[in-house]
């Protein structure tokens, strides 16, 4: 009997389960068996009275406790009776363990009484009685039911906290089945409660539904990680009691009346079969606030296989538990702008000067502070020396970039979407303020492209548009009708080409181009001179925009690159890639500088911060994450997406983060802190591009629903009119995170197109907006 | 608490690759002694590794922002699994799957799905056959806002009315839209236009370019003075083509409304009446031919005047046949584009029609008008009026002494969508059992008076009763 370990004895309370544990080794096998059984039979009285009964056999007890210290006394049918019934269950073919037990069970009582208890646990011994009584699958159905019934009839105030734990139980219990081979029990037992799940966790769930074999559970990531890690569940103290009271007595849920639904047989055994997950795979993270208030999506943060998706401190620092720990254990971030070499500010001031009096712009002389920009406070600003290596001299370029970025920022359009929180839209002035609101969107409908545009960029100074398509060219074009000319040499002369035309097909790559990227040297003074594009043949491609030539191939990644971003300041660039990694490389060296390892799936994109001292990448783990370029540790988590995270934003002031995808929800995370800002809902399918606008105040999104929007980025957010009070929040957010298509009352404004996924949206320096996107026609088949 | 709605694939995904096809393939490779058991797992097993292919073929569609998988995806994913790829599958050419029904002798095996391979015939091809290029790649821009305003150009999908607010999920749900309907176009009695107050109407402000379009368009539509046809022609064509129109819908759908209401009322008899009434069904075909045009929401007020001038009693004589042809071919097309995704419109028209058609009383236009829109909702509606509904009776006893009626002649035309009448008719012949029981049928059915019209051609009559010849 020792010999086949059983699951843990299931303990119904942390505390008594430790005294129990220190009187387990005096118990017989024999009394344990007992012990257990009539455990699973709902008398608590055993608790106390077997180790009291084993030890001092008192025989005082009334009811069951003088039968027990002897164990012969049970009589053998009487034992045979009792665990019979779990074998009258009605069970499928096929179940092959209780098949072998019930035919045990034959054996034993066609034998006769006569036969004594040692005899019994020796035949059941090499299936082992604990093993009977937890792998019979309708104890997981009705307990599950059960807990299903109890959360649901909890009162309102924790419900949505309730809520939560279904998941993890409904995981483990469908894994319980698979792994002891009910097919049909699981199948059924998956049928049956998932659709009442919350839609957040569908994509997870249909994962799971294709596990059918115990050889799937053994070699599936997701099944593993279930398996290894703990679940974490927050929870507030008195909530985590209520449980408590309903996991041991079976308080609550009135659903199923108190009466003989929970201290019948069945509620027992269902109650256990939950506590053994409970035990064993969650984790209760028991928060002293109150319930009320705590904000309604706060369990996306604090919810989940967190232990791998937080970052391990390297050395002997302590690991965090959740992501705020470990974001605050991380310290501060220098996220002011980039600082200028003092000898490139001058001569920028200089030639500004020159212009202004040769251009008689009285005005000019204010354009200076533009030149000197100053941190927002409380934000602490990089030096030189925190920067990468860049080349100590600078070019004339560089002069010219500074001047333009000068001019940029005097002439653009000033945004300001908070100006429309307190007008009435009908109200005569309310265009006026939308002008000065809300952003002009110019749309690049790339037509006749059938299978889709996996990448589509414009340059920063707006005169090139490249495209990547899955034929794996990139074509380029020339926004203003100018003829694409290459340079060539020709005998030690560079010569232009003759003719051309305005647009140009770029051949290298060797499969779907899924990533563009200008380079940033020139500013919006000129064009840009280099391309860099990622593909699915796993290499990383520079092209030189003066021949129209493929120049350097970078290898390094083993699977499809997902992304490709430039550094702010050129030479560097970024790649992600489905390896799991995201790299950093410079233009000159052929290998990667740094790699940056720890997310647990691909990693889908990756952004730099705008004074390239961090990046930051999101993932197809459902989590973000911001790193410091130089040192390649990882600095910021950000747990709270319910999706694959597909592409992200930083604000040009350097402070917050925008991360977006598959869950159809823009997130606002404040980088110093690490925290969440807001959640901004409202798309309605996958959202594939964002953009803040260059005053960081309005944020732009496309999307695979055909529309682009306009968030404001400082307004409160939330959903409109249930943000008042704490006990409204409590029943209304389960019902509307459900009801997709809730939009956030900071959704400014929503543009449709005509049938156009918009894959791209970026703002110019003079906060013009582009957006680009494959018109599809509307039957293609 | 409510329970959530089931929203979560319901349907058990597992078991879509059959024991029965691992069986099958065993004893392609000449196992035949695969156990149960066996196959079930492997079933199983490959079931798993199917989706474990699409999970990994989800990414590749994924980041090639689409939101339909190809077999490029599937193809990209072999290979990062280190699988051979399935060559030949391009999404240029989709393979189109034929569809067998289950073998006689063995009905359990089910439908059989197969791909077609098409042969070639290489002389042909390399005779006729004129490889086109496709287009290359271009990209047009558009303004998608203006400082925060979407303009009104056919480059932008046409502006919802304000009320609702759903641009996004228009083009999603059939459910929605139908929603936004108020109830019935058709059926009496119920409020529609007062319980939806024109409140949009008055609220929307129309720009002066717009308002001074529709003076413009609705004096040259209906000059006071009879002019050339010319100018009218410009604006129809104007209204059929041109973007940007959304926000005088309304207006126009209520001008339409009023001048039907108008020509109606006072009879309706005269030459100036008909052309007017003319010149308003041709607006409803042009604002309903306009691709830039939402009128789905406006189809509860576009109806009643087409409905009115097919159903109405007297029309102007000079026009009264082309009015109800155009009207009916009017409804057609509003059927055709709208039922799909407001399902309950068919039936309704379907109930009105019926009821102008049978119920006592009433004119001889309004039965007339009846069986041309029969006509034009389709070969079941006819069938269900004018046979099983008794339609052709009560039109044959009622209009049956005057053999050259436009009922009558509308009840043929019926007939003929039924079943074209044959080249060289065969008379039924009574002495034949099976004539006699058709004969007997058509008597019954029709009415002696259409029964004496069909008899002369078997074929004809047969295919309007529905019955299969019994050679």
């Amino acid at each position: 009997m020792s010999a086949t370990p059983g699951p843990a004895p299931p303990s119904p309370d942390p505390t008594p389960s430790t005294s129990q544990e220190s009187v387990q080794p005096t118990i017989e096998a024999v009394d344990r068996l007992v012990f257990d059984y009539l455990r699973n039979r709902g008398f608590r009285v055993p608790e106390q009275a077997v180790p009291d009964g084993v030890e001092g056999a008192s025989p005082d007890d009334k009811g069951k406790a003088p039968e027990l210290p002897p164990p012969q006394t049970i009589s053998s049918e009487e034992l045979i009776r009792r665990l019979a019934v779990f074998s009258q269950k009605p069970t499928q073919p096929g179940e092959n363990a209780l098949k072998d037990s019930a035919n045990v069970l034959q054996e034993l009582s066609s034998a006769g009484g006569s036969i004594n208890i040692q005899n019994l646990i020796a035949s059941i011994g090499s299936i082992g009685a604990e093993e009977i009584l937890s792998s019979d699958p309708t104890d997981k159905t009705e307990g599950f039911r059960d807990l299903e019934a109890w959360v649901d009839g909890s009162l309102d105030m924790y419900r949505p906290e309730f809520r939560p734990i279904l998941f993890p139980v409904f995981v483990h219990f469908y894994l319980d089945l698979i792994q002891s081979g009910f097919k049909e029990a699981a199948v059924r037992f998956f049928s049956e409660f998932s659709p009442s799940l919350a839609a957040a966790h569908n994509s997870t769930l249909h994962h799971l539904s294709t596990l059918l074999l115990p050889a799937h559970v053994q070699n599936d990531e997701l099944a593993q990680r279930f398996r290894n890690e703990k679940y974490v569940i927050r929870m507030s103290r008195s909530g985590f009691s209520l449980l408590i009271g309903w996991l041991t007595e079976g308080i609550g849920g009135e659903d199923m009346g108190s009466g003989e639904g929970f201290s019948g047989e069945k509620g027992k055994r269902g109650r256990s079969a939950v506590m053994r997950v409970v035990n064993n795979h969650l984790k209760f993270d028991v928060t002293t606030s109150s319930t009320t208030t705590v904000s309604p999506t706060a369990w996306e943060e604090n919810t989940g296989l967190l232990s791998s998706l937080i970052p391990r401190t390297n050395g002997t620092g302590p690991t965090h538990t959740n992501a705020q720990a470990f974001n605050s254990a991380q310290g501060q971030l220098k996220l002011g702008p980039a600082p200028m070499s003092e000898e490139l500010r001058n001569e920028t001031e200089r030639v500004l000067q020159e212009k202004a009096l040769v251009e008689h712009d009285p005005s000019a002389q204010y354009d200076i502070h533009y030149t000197r920009p100053q941190p927002p406070p409380g934000v602490v600003a990089p030096s030189l020396s925190d920067l990468p290596p860049h080349p100590p001299t600078f070019k004339s370029i560089d002069v010219q970039r500074e001047v333009e970025r000068v001019r940029d920022a005097k002439k653009r359009i000033r945004l300001e979407p908070s100006a429309l929180n307190n007008i009435d839209p009908n109200s005569p002035q309310a265009a006026n303020v939308m002008a000065r609101a809300l952003p002009s969107i110019c749309c690049y409908t790339i037509h006749d492209a059938p299978e889709g545009v996996p990448s589509c960029t414009f340059s920063p100074d707006s005169t090139l548009m490249a495209a990547g398509f899955a034929e794996s060219y990139i074509r380029l074009w020339n926004l203003r009708g100018e003829k694409l000319k290459g340079m060539r040499t020709n005998n030690l002369r560079k010569l232009k080409e003759r003719g051309g035309s305005a647009t140009r097909k770029l051949i290298g790559h060797s499969g779907p181009v899924y990533s563009l990227s200008f380079d940033p040297l020139s500013g919006s003074a000129a064009p840009p001179k280099y391309l860099l594009s990622s593909s699915a043949d796993a290499t990383v491609r520079l092209w030189s925009m003066d021949t129209l030539t493929n120049v350097v191939a970078y290898r390094g990644h083993q699977n499809p690159v997902w992304d490709v971003q430039w550094s702010p300041m050129g030479i560097y660039f970024a790649t992600a890639s489905r390896d799991r990694t995201a790299r950093l490389w410079s233009t000159d060296r052929a290998s990667a500088l740094r790699i940056y390892a720890g997310h647990l799936s691909d990693v889908d994109a990756v952004r730099f911060h705008p004074n390239s001292l961090y990046l930051a990448t999101a993932s197809s783990d459902w989590t973000a994450r911001l790193w410091d370029v130089q040192r390649g540790n990882c600095v910021r988590v950000f747990i709270g997406h319910q999706g694959i995270v597909s592409t992200l934003a930083f604000s040009p002031d350097g402070r917050y983060l925008a991360s977006a995808g598959e869950d159809n929800a823009i997130n606002l995370w404040d980088l110093g802190s690490g925290r969440r800002v807001k959640k901004m809902t409202g798309h309605t399918a996958s959202i594939y591009s964002l953009a803040f606008s260059t005053e960081s105040s309005l944020l732009v999104s496309g999307g695979a629903d055909w529309t682009v929007r306009c968030w404001d980025v400082k307004g409160a957010g939330g959903l409109p009119g249930k943000r008042e009070n704490g006990m409204v929040n409590g029943t209304a957010t389960p019902k509307s995170r459900e009801e997709e298509g809730i939009e956030t009352t900071d959704l400014v404004s929503t543009f449709p197109t005509k049938r156009t996924p918009i894959i791209n949206v970026q703002f110019t320096p003079r906060n013009l907006c582009l957006a680009a996107g494959p018109y599809l026609p509307p039957d293609p088949r | 608490m409510s329970k959530p709605k089931p929203r979560a694939p319901a349907t058990q995904i597992t078991g879509v690759y059959k024991a029965d096809s691992v069986r099958d393939v065993a004893e392609s490779l000449g196992i035949s002694n695969l156990s149960e058991p066996i196959g079930s797992a492997l079933a199983s097993d490959v079931e798993y590794r199917i989706h474990q292919v699409v999970e990994e073929a989800s990414r590749f569609m994924r980041h090639a922002r689409r939101t339909t998988m190809t077999t490029s995806d599937i193809d990209q994913a072999l290979r990062v699994l280190n699988i051979e790829p399935l060559y030949g599958h391009s999404s240029y050419n989709t393979p189109t799957f034929r569809r067998a029904p289950p073998f006689p002798q063995l009905p359990q095996s089910g439908t059989v799905y197969f791909v077609e391979d098409e042969e070639i015939d290489f002389e042909r091809v390399i005779r006729e056959e004129k490889l086109v290029l496709p287009k290359p790649v271009n990209w047009t821009a558009h303004w998608l806002a203006v400082e925060g305003v979407q303009p009104r150009i056919p480059e932008n999908p046409p502006a919802i009315p304000k009320d609702n607010d759903m641009d996004a999920t228009v083009k999603l749900e059939n459910g929605v839209i139908s929603t936004l309907l108020p109830p019935t176009p058709s059926s009496p009695g119920r409020p529609t236009a007062a319980k939806k107050p024109q409140q949009p109407l008055v609220k929307q402000v129309l720009s002066r370019e717009l308002q001074l379009y529709y003076t413009r368009l609705t004096s040259s539509l209906l000059p006071p003075v009879p002019s050339e046809h010319a100018k009218r022609a410009a604006a129809l064509a104007s209204l059929r083509h041109d973007a940007g129109l959304q926000p005088l819908l309304p207006y126009l759908i209520q001008w339409v409304g009023e001048g039907v209401v108008g020509s109606l009322k006072e009879g309706a008899t005269s030459e100036q009446d008909g052309r007017v009434l003319e010149v308003l069904l041709d607006v409803t075909a042009a604002l309903l031919d306009n691709q830039s045009m939402l009128v789905e929401p406006y189809l509860h007020q576009v109806l009643p005047p087409v409905l009115s001038i097919l159903l109405n009693s007297t029309l102007p004589p000079s026009h009264a046949t082309h009015l109800r042809t155009l009207s009916s071919q009017i409804l057609s097309h509003i059927l055709t584009s709208h039922s799909t995704t407001y399902p309950s419109l068919s039936p309704r028209i379907m109930k009105a029609l019926l009821l102008a058609l049978i119920s006592p009383g009433k004119s001889k236009g309004t039965r007339e008008g009846a069986i041309r829109g029969l006509i034009s909702i389709g070969k079941e509606a006819v069938r269900k009026g004018l046979i099983e509904g008794g339609g052709a009776r009560i039109i044959g006893s009622e209009y049956g002494s005057d053999e050259g009626s436009s009922p009558i002649a509308a009840v043929l035309d019926a007939f003929r969508t039924l079943q074209e009448p044959s080249e060289d008719p065969v008379p039924l012949d009574g002495q034949n059992s099976a004539d006699n029981a058709v004969l007997s049928q058509l008597h019954e059915v029709l009415g002696d008076f259409f029964a004496k019209k069909l008899e002369k051609d078997a074929a004809w009559a047969r295919g309007v009763l529905g019955v299969l010849p019994t050679t």
